[in-house]
């Protein structure tokens, strides 16, 4: 599948004025919804999902083998003309925005200019062509590793991930344009979802990528509290920000933490603990040489602990972690645990 | 029984350590199991908090605590029982260069207080910077001691350990003993914002453990050490000259003491009340000076 099955491009459509926007949000519920990164593991999922009650459309520069027939795929990317064409066409009341380059195997730059240039672009066009909520898939990354973080931050603790970890800062500068469009559009639902480290088969985070190493290398003499959420919650709450009158910036909390070193024990797997200084130098190397897939910045996330307090999205929305702390582990158990 | 890997090995020579131990020693680990029992926590299905501590941990590592506390400083509790129930704040001195007295008030409320609770401590920024140490003061219930991480645990219904006199107070000279350092006035705004009980706590013996003759703190700063002080033993026998003298602890429980007012207000109307704070912990030290017959004893 590919550009030419974009919908033939209706009449020229003018923006929505504010006054026809005023009408089309007394109608609260969302009848569409499209979602940007759809052919990753989440977007699959969360497309299936939401296409038993809505009629979902998605965008992705990769190709989705076998999309449901009910499930329209544009192969576009965010950053191009075409996309513009398509939300014109397609006219979503919903967006969700999972379109991001999370791994650094392409350079700085080019992870700069998706994740950034194409949220910027991404909620341009949605305010242009009156969409009336905007979901956007932040992280728990952005507040960043360090040793004085306390316990269950709110989603007022800035977001200063920049300051020891300059190669997400792409992905807290997202979180940030987010969350200004969130004020400068207050006719529009905006919602910046900071996760936790997803657990799940088929649903992964960088935390859980690197839990599933053959083997896991730790940091000697640390052992952070670390949150997981498991995949089947992350959806329930990525339903409930699309469907849900909602608006605001959410962290959102699984059912549990633990130290890091219980979770690798817990999955099976076996720790390694390299001495700090170390672990840095040959994570700087490696990653450098391309051998290796974690800048020395992520380290500190296995030194201190990132814990935040999912309290905001619950009282907001009723949502309540289901999947449990050992059921998480279960489903990602290596071989042989 | 076969060995077939290095934990299986430490497990024998634990389990060898077990038999062999004396019955004195196995009595006091049965004290400590038997205190723990009773410690109230809420844990998930791995054992641990929250905020990553870990009751077991606790357990399996208070043997040599609880010797210090029994055997080597001798630790004597005043009306221990004036700890109310619930949240509440233990506001004490702070002395002897390495925080022994943090870890003797503590093991005074794990052993001796009704019912037995595991007080956690606030603990400096660069001590989560520390391999092992950070591990080891989270599991034992240890917090870098933000207004948020000491708020939240009141709010659980916990018992925080204050020390406000910080590093001021960690390293004041020996000339300088039981005379209180600069008060922070944080613990006073979070008393008031939670509505939390403070007992004073005067602490006798630990301004004797280590006499600091001077602290070189522009040397400590070139090193980006948070100080470095110089006693009779440290630095000139090395790490062992940080071992404190076997003073005697006596801990003066004061009575718990209710503040009202807003957590807003002025640094000088907060200071009113630390004062008040500061002279009852005085008060301590008036009486424990005077009840005791030398800093051995």
């Amino acid at each position: 599948m590919g550009l030419d099955t974009l919908p033939e491009r209706g009449p020229a459509c003018p923006p929505v004025t504010s006054q026809e926007r005023e009408l089309t949000k007394t109608d609260a519920t969302i009848k569409k919804v499209l979602i940007t990164g759809v052919a990753g593991p989440l977007g699959r999922l969360l497309a299936a999902k939401l296409s038993l009650t809505i009629d979902v459309c998605g965008v992705d520069t990769h190709r989705w083998k076998g999309p449901r027939p009910d499930i329209r795929v544009h192969r576009v990317d965010l950053r191009k003309r075409q996309f513009e064409d398509l939300l014109r066409a397609e006219r979503p009341d919903a967006v969700v925005h999972m379109g991001f380059v999370r791994h650094f195997d392409r350079g700085d730059r080019v992870r700069h200019d998706v994740n950034v240039r194409g949220t910027k672009q991404l909620l341009d066009h949605c305010a242009k062509y009156g969409v009336r909520k905007v979901v956007v898939f932040s992280s728990s990354a952005v507040y960043g590793a360090f040793p004085e973080n306390p316990y269950g931050m709110d989603e007022d603790c800035p977001i200063s991930a920049s300051r020891s970890y300059p190669e997400i800062r792409d992905q807290v500068e997202v979180d940030a344009l987010a969350s200004a469009f969130l004020w400068q559009h207050q006719e529009i639902e905006t919602v910046v979802l900071r996760p936790v480290n997803a657990l799940g088969p088929k649903v992964g985070s960088m935390m859980s990528s690197y839990l599933k190493l053959p083997w896991v290398p730790t940091v000697m003499g640390f052992d952070p509290v670390v949150q997981f959420i498991g995949e089947a919650d992350l959806l329930d709450a990525l339903e409930m920000a699309v469907v849900k009158p909602l608006s605001g910036v959410f962290n959102v909390v699984g059912a549990g933490q633990v130290p890091i070193h219980t979770a690798i024990q817990a999955i099976g797997a076996r720790a390694w603990p390299i001495p700090g200084p170390l672990f840095n130098a040959v994570c700087r190397q490696l990653f450098a040489l391309k051998l290796w897939h974690y800048p020395s910045g992520a380290v500190d996330y296995l030194r201190y602990p990132v814990c935040l307090s999912g309290r905001r999205f619950e009282d907001a929305t009723g949502f309540r972690p289901k999947v449990s702390l050992s059921e998480m582990f279960d489903s990602i158990r290596q071989r042989g645990g | 029984m076969m060995a077939d890997s290095p934990e299986s090995v430490l497990a024998i020579a634990r389990e060898v350590a077990g038999v062999l131990r004396p019955s004195w020693l196995r009595r006091l680990q049965e004290r400590i199991d038997a205190r723990m029992a009773r410690v109230p926590a809420r844990l998930n299905e791995y054992g641990f908090d929250d905020q990553g501590l870990s009751p077991d941990f606790v357990r399996q590592n208070m043997l040599p605590i609880a010797l210090l506390y029994e055997y080597y400083f001798r630790v004597r509790t005043v009306n221990i029982d004036r700890v109310p129930r619930g949240r509440v704040l233990l506001v004490a001195n702070h002395a002897g260069q390495l925080p022994f007295d943090a870890m003797m008030l503590s093991s005074a409320m794990l052993l001796e207080g009704e019912p037995p609770r595991i007080a956690r401590g606030m603990a400096e920024y660069w001590v989560s910077e520390l391999p092992f140490v950070s591990v080891a003061a989270a599991r034992g219930g240890a917090l870098v001691g933000t207004p948020k991480n000491c708020a939240s645990m009141l709010d659980a219904g916990e018992c925080v350990m204050v020390f406000p006199e910080g590093v001021r107070g960690m390293n004041k000279l020996y000339e300088d003993r039981y005379r209180l350092m600069r008060f922070g006035l944080g613990f006073m705004r979070l008393a008031l914002e939670t509505n939390t009980p403070i007992v004073p706590v005067s602490i006798i013996g630990s301004e004797e453990q280590q006499p600091g003759l001077a602290n070189l703190s522009g040397l400590a700063r070139l090193f980006g050490m948070p100080a470095l002080p110089l006693t009779p033993t440290f630095p000139l026998l090395g790490p062992l000259g940080l071992l404190p003298l076997p003073v005697k602890y006596h801990l003066y429980f004061g009575e718990p003491m209710s503040f009202e007012g807003d957590a807003s207000e002025d640094d000088a109307d907060i200071e009113d009340r630390v004062d008040r704070v500061r002279a009852a912990i005085e008060e301590g030290f008036e009486r424990g000076l005077a009840e005791r017959s030398g800093i051995f004893s």
